[in-house]
């Protein structure tokens, strides 16, 4: 088992009004898109936006059900510059902008704790 | 390039259960089963089944790092079923309806039994108008904003001689 290398920098506290998902949020508005795809008020019949709420819930449920099957496994994370570490998950923030994750395996020692940018990832897999 | 993260959730659907082709930022190239696109970040996740009847992979890619996205394949109710399988968590089953109002009435009787006061408000059982407790009416389906008496009637629900107990206990 490889030593834990002492934290190197701790990561910014939560906004204090941030809570739960609200797009005026100065966080996401500066990390995430301005607008989440949605059909505008005007123009579409009330059925269509339903529609498109109900499959949005049914997707982001399924989402929500694959985080909770990655919980306390081993995932890889392939992110930018061709870097691949590996870690054991934690949690996700609800804009999926940050991953909580313990034992972090990079190249200069094993990291406690972790908090992984999403942004930073391209994509990251585990075993079921 | 931001054109996936554009698209609208039900045309993300249209991609749910279909074996594709995600291309994505640094030449990555994956290939699996659609299972979901999530609406907030666009990140697609596929499963990839192995041969032998290992366990699936399970590969997310996230959704400012899409480029390309081709579809491969159609699935079936086959298909389906088999994703909807996998992230199912283990020890959970669903209750038909005549369980499910044979356990709320199995823990009204027995709530009333120990002199706690308790009403049927709908789906729901209202305890002593502080405390709620929802389908499967189980200890950990009850809610109140006041710990004491959460806890305690958790304490009662665990106790109850007639519920069957549906998971390996975990206290």
């Amino acid at each position: 088992m490889r030593p834990h290398v002492s934290v190197l920098r701790l990561p910014r506290g939560p906004a204090p009004n941030g809570r739960g998902f609200d797009p005026n949020s100065p966080r996401f508005i500066a990390l995430c898109p301005t607008t989440i795809s949605a059909s505008t008020e005007t123009a579409t019949d009330s059925v269509q936006i339903r529609e498109e709420q109900r499959a949005r819930s049914a997707l982001r449920e399924s989402f929500l059900r694959t985080l909770i099957a990655m919980t306390n496994k081993q995932v890889q994370f392939h992110m930018y510059e061709r870097v691949k570490v590996e870690a054991k998950f934690g949690a996700s923030d609800i804009d999926v902008l940050n991953f909580q994750i313990s034992e972090l395996h990079t190249p200069i020692g094993v990291q406690k704790e972790a908090l992984l940018r999403c942004q930073d990832v391209i994509s990251y897999s585990f075993d079921l | 390039m931001d054109t996936w993260r554009q698209l609208k959730p039900l045309e993300w659907c249209k991609y749910v259960n279909k074996e594709v082709k995600v291309t994505a930022h640094e030449k990555q190239q994956h290939h699996g089963w659609v299972f979901t696109v999530d609406p907030v970040s666009a990140s697609i996740v596929l499963v990839t089944f192995q041969e032998k009847g290992g366990t699936p992979t399970v590969r997310v890619v996230t959704g400012h790092a899409v480029q390309e996205v081709e579809v491969l394949q159609e699935g079936n109710e086959e298909t389906a079923g088999r994703l909807r399988v996998i992230f199912t968590p283990p020890g959970a089953h669903t209750l038909g309806p005549e369980e499910v109002r044979h356990r709320k009435e199995s823990l009204r009787l027995w709530l009333e039994k120990n002199r706690i006061p308790v009403e049927e408000k709908g789906e729901m059982l209202c305890v002593a108008n502080v405390l709620t407790v929802s389908a499967p009416y189980g200890a950990e389906d009850c809610s109140s904003s006041n710990e004491i008496i959460l806890a305690r009637v958790q304490s009662l629900v665990e106790s109850n001689p007639d519920s069957t107990p549906d998971q390996p206990a975990n206290s």
